[in-house]
């Protein structure tokens, strides 16, 4: 183990609210964020797949296209709400963030344009996607291995953050941001870990998808049904081997945490482990049934269950991987009480401010198109476009 | 320090002024620029102006596209590079205002989602409800500068947070309210420049007429107002500090004079623009924002210099140290430093110990942990330019190093660190250099290389006012000029060197300095 010293300390401006309402807001908002991710990244990956085995089947060539409008939607919110985590963890762990961040800073620099061009093939992909199947499908191939990569320096981050031990053999080999964390044996499973389950639940969006088309497109609807169902229980099947994988790779004294050693994370394993497999067969059973509802909430429900939990033991991972240099009573605490209601207040006004947006805007009513039908006369713009027709 | 020092060949410094620099630039059009839309949606409604409306249309796609990709991903990139390069003042912010921080984040959120369903809904909504969402958009934006604008102005002019310590104390500092209103100004006039470019490829000459002599109204008066904002905002900021801008510190005075220069030019060619609409081409858009953000650069890089050598004024050194000590800096203070060592107290250093061996090595770490938050050795504010213009030798560069704080009105924090400490770090820099030995009668070059830094070519400074005309007392006096003035760099000037710089401080002296500093006839003649 390096001297400990090596950590950097805590700044001296303390915390401004109680340890546990960053954790709380750490662990919501990133797995917000992480639903966002994986819905975008597993939307492009499906998006991509149905794009080159399209040939001759024209259900894969909507499905590309129906994906891949939604794709810049869901990376607009994986940014917008990964703003929040990347807040929360730099107030109580910002001494391993900035550390890690770095030694990798040059491949942590790349997220910023990697993720800029690839946010801008996927509008690419938007607008051209009709018209220009084939260089579209390109686009979209490269903008999705820029957003893998975008995660894979995240993993790379994220273990490296929670292994100070080896820091200072990277730094003092080269200070110059060019590091890795390819030697953790921790990292491939890890991220494959990631990625999977957003290909998974890329297959929860079609199936989503299915059920808004379900009324009104049957036939369409059933492919989709079917193809996202597959996706999700065959990229969930996969996560059984690479969640092992995963776990051996853990040291053994970590790895034990979900085995007994903290009851916590013991639970959330087995909640894990049971609520995956409950999933597949249930996803399968509304497959063979043709029963859309059970596959698009019930299966969503357990999905959403298995992610939080899957959250919470990433968080007590992270913890016992720090506990030789990182507790919570290590900070000073002085809660800001002028500013924290503000906040909340305005936290609050905001959520119902966007909820009401979206709900004007339609999005709450089915499959209805957003008010197109509600006021016909409304547009100004599309009325000059037909009276410059006449 | 106490993080590890990213080391950016080219300078990191460089680094951020390319992301910043531009986000700015997007960042205040997407303020601007949505009060712009929702206000011009409803001018071409009222006038029953379709091709304005089609026109708007296009340009809200481009607003969008710009602001909500390249504006919202340069801006986390801003905090991804300053948590790379100043982690230590990154985390004390992030302690200070996490919930402004929070807060902003709201507003954020709600502003891009306005934003995509206001593209969105060019074909699906009401006018009305349209607007609504404009509207919700704009507010949301403006939110997010109201805000920001109370972090970014606390670094400049913390006034009693210093003190006091509490959130909206820091907040609402001394130049918070001349900041926003300058900001606003900046956000207005970039929506009427940003309007030209999308206008300029029409083909329709009436509607481009139409919408560059509207984006001059948003442009021109914002252009205007940005003089007294700006007279305001100059006033908040303490004297002495500004100083830097009026002549003390070469770059910031540049900049000053930059920053009003371009905003004279934009508001010219904005005045052209205005006088011959018809003709607005893509190119003379284009070189209407690039002037307008050269002048915007040059006002934050202005802003960042007169800040200098502090990222929080008073309170952090650039290079992470704590100007004074307090519960908790871990002994990251300069005071500290000049007890303990640098070697004693910083963790990323791989040097424990100096010895003859490895004094250039221990130089080059503690050049690290020091000076390169600003500096590189070769490129960007690079040592070996600055050295080989100064050609100081080992002695002098040596005593440089204790005047660091007193050089271009204080733009350096002061060497920290022990007396070894400082001699390594002496000798790394010159390694830096090669010397190519002075003329001893060029008492001018003497004066560029040695004193120019801390001292101007004004007559009211203490290099004409204090030192007597007699040219050997004179000359004598620059023998200890620490005697002079005990903070000075003990400089050893040989014999003819100092001869030469009297000849040359007595030739740039005012008649009436020579009067006033001649021994007088009396005392000569008590003598």
């Amino acid at each position: 183990m390096i001297d400990p010293s090596i950590v950097p300390i805590v700044d001296p401006n303390p915390l401004p609210a109680p340890y546990w309402l960053f954790k709380l807001l750490l662990l919501v908002t990133f797995t917000l964020h992480i639903i966002a991710m994986n819905f975008m990244l597993g939307g492009a990956f499906l998006a991509v797949v149905a794009r080159f085995t399209s040939k001759g089947k024209e259900f894969r060539n909507r499905i590309f296209l129906d994906l891949a409008k939604k794709v810049p939607v869901f990376l607009a919110a994986t940014i917008t709400i990964g703003i929040a985590p990347l807040l929360f963890v730099q107030a109580i762990y910002g001494q391993y963030f900035y550390t890690s961040t770095i030694l990798i800073a040059w491949p942590w620099f790349l997220i910023l344009v990697l993720l800029c061009i690839a946010y801008y093939g996927f509008y690419y992909v938007v607008y051209n996607g009709q018209r220009r199947p084939g260089p579209a499908g390109i686009v979209l191939l490269v903008s999705l291995t820029f957003v893998l990569i975008v995660g894979f320096i995240q993993s790379n981050n994220v273990t490296l953050m929670q292994t100070p031990a080896h820091w200072a053999a990277k730094y003092f080999a080269s200070p110059t941001g060019w590091s890795n964390n390819l030697s953790d044996p921790t990292l491939i499973p890890r991220y494959l870990h990631f990625v999977t389950s957003a290909i998974a639940v890329g297959g929860m969006l079609l199936v989503l998808l299915a059920l808004a088309r379900w009324k009104s497109d049957r036939e369409y609807a059933t492919y989709l049904f079917q193809y996202g169902g597959k996706s999700f229980m065959y990229a969930t099947m996969a996560q059984f081997i690479i969640g092992t994988w995963f776990l051996v790779t853990i040291p053994r004294n970590l790895r034990m945490i979900f085995m007994g050693d903290n009851p916590l994370a013991s639970v959330l394993f087995i909640i894990g482990i049971l609520g995956t497999i409950a999933a597949i067969f249930l996803m399968s059973n509304a497959i063979r049934k043709q029963n859309i509802r059970v596959a698009a909430y019930g299966v969503s429900g357990l999905l959403a269950v298995v992610i939080i939990t899957m959250i919470i033991m990433r968080d007590i991972l992270r913890d016992a991987y720090l506990e030789p240099y990182f507790h919570p009573h290590q900070f000073a605490v002085k809660t800001q009480w002028a500013v924290l209601p503000v906040f909340l207040v305005l936290f609050l006004a905001g959520v119902g401010l966007w909820l009401l947006m979206l709900k004007r805007y339609g999005l709450f009513s089915g499959n209805k198109p957003p008010l197109a039908d509600t006021t016909p006369t409304a547009n100004a713009a599309a009325e000059t476009e037909v009276e410059l027709v006449h | 320090m106490n993080y590890p020092i990213w080391d950016v060949s080219f300078g990191a410094g460089l680094l951020i002024a390319l992301v910043a620099g531009l986000h700015v630039f997007v960042s205040h059009f997407a303020v601007g620029g949505g009060l712009f839309l929702v206000l011009t949606e409803r001018k071409a409604i009222k006038n029953h102006d379709h091709a304005l409306l089609n026109w708007l249309k296009a340009h809200t796609k481009f607003f969008v596209l710009l602001t909500v990709v390249y504006g919202a991903v340069s801006g986390v990139g801003i905090w991804f590079t300053i948590g790379l390069i100043s982690p230590t003042a990154t985390s004390d912010l992030i302690h200070i205002f996490v919930w402004g921080w929070a807060i902003e984040w709201v507003f954020f959120f709600v502003e891009i989602t306005a934003a995509l369903l206001y593209l969105a809904g060019w074909d699906k909504l009401s006018p009305k409800l349209h607007q609504w969402y404009g509207w919700i958009y704009f507010w949301a934006a403006f939110a997010s500068l109201v805000v920001i604008n109370g972090i970014i102005t606390f670094m400049l002019t913390p006034g009693s947070w210093l003190d006091v310590h509490k959130f909206w104390i820091g907040f609402f500092n001394p130049t918070y309210w001349p900041s926003l209103f300058f900001r606003s100004a900046i956000c207005i006039a970039l929506a009427g420049i940003y309007a030209l470019i999308t206008a300029s490829v029409l083909k329709d000459k009436d509607l481009k007429a139409r919408i560059v002599r509207w984006g001059a109204l948003w442009t021109i008066p914002s252009l205007l107002a940005l003089i007294p904002f700006g007279y305001w905002y100059i006033r908040e900021v303490p004297a002495a500090l500004f100083l830097s801008a009026r002549g003390l510190m070469p770059t910031a005075t540049h900049y000053a004079f930059l920053a009003w220069s371009l905003l004279a030019v934009t508001f010219i060619l904005m005045l052209l623009a205005l006088f011959t609409p018809r003709r607005m081409h893509l190119v003379f858009a284009l070189v209407i924002g690039l002037v307008a953000l050269g002048a915007m650069d040059s006002f934050e890089f202005v802003r960042e210099d007169v800040r200098k050598p502090f990222v929080i004024e008073n309170y952090l050194y650039d290079n992470s140290l704590y100007a004074a000590a307090m519960p908790g800096d871990g002994g990251f203070t300069v005071d500290n430093l000049n007890t303990v060592g640098v070697l004693h107290s910083a963790a990323w250093i791989d040097q424990r110990t100096i010895t003859a061996e490895n004094q250039i090595a221990v130089g080059h770490e503690i050049f690290r942990v020091e000076c390169q938050a600003c500096h590189t050795a070769n490129s960007y504010r690079g040592i070996h330019q600055l050295l080989e213009q100064r050609q100081w030798d080992p002695t002098t560069t040596r005593a440089m190093l204790s005047g660091l704080a007193l050089m271009h009105n204080g733009v350096m924090p002061p060497f920290a660190g022990t007396d070894p400490e400082r001699d390594a770090l002496a000798a790394y820099l010159n390694t830096l250099q090669t010397i190519t030995p002075t003329p001893a009668t060029d008492g001018k070059l003497i004066y560029q290389n040695n004193c120019s830094m801390c001292h101007q070519d004004h007559p009211n400074d203490q290099f004409f006012t204090s030192i007597v005309t007699d040219p050997k007392a004179a000359a004598d006096s620059f023998k200890d000029l620490t005697s002079i003035f005990p903070l000075m760099p003990d400089i050893k000037l040989n014999e003819p060197q100092r001869t030469a710089l009297v000849q040359y401080l007595n030739t740039q002296r005012p008649p009436a300095q020579h009067a006033q500093n001649q021994p007088s006839p009396a005392a000569e003649g008590g003598k």
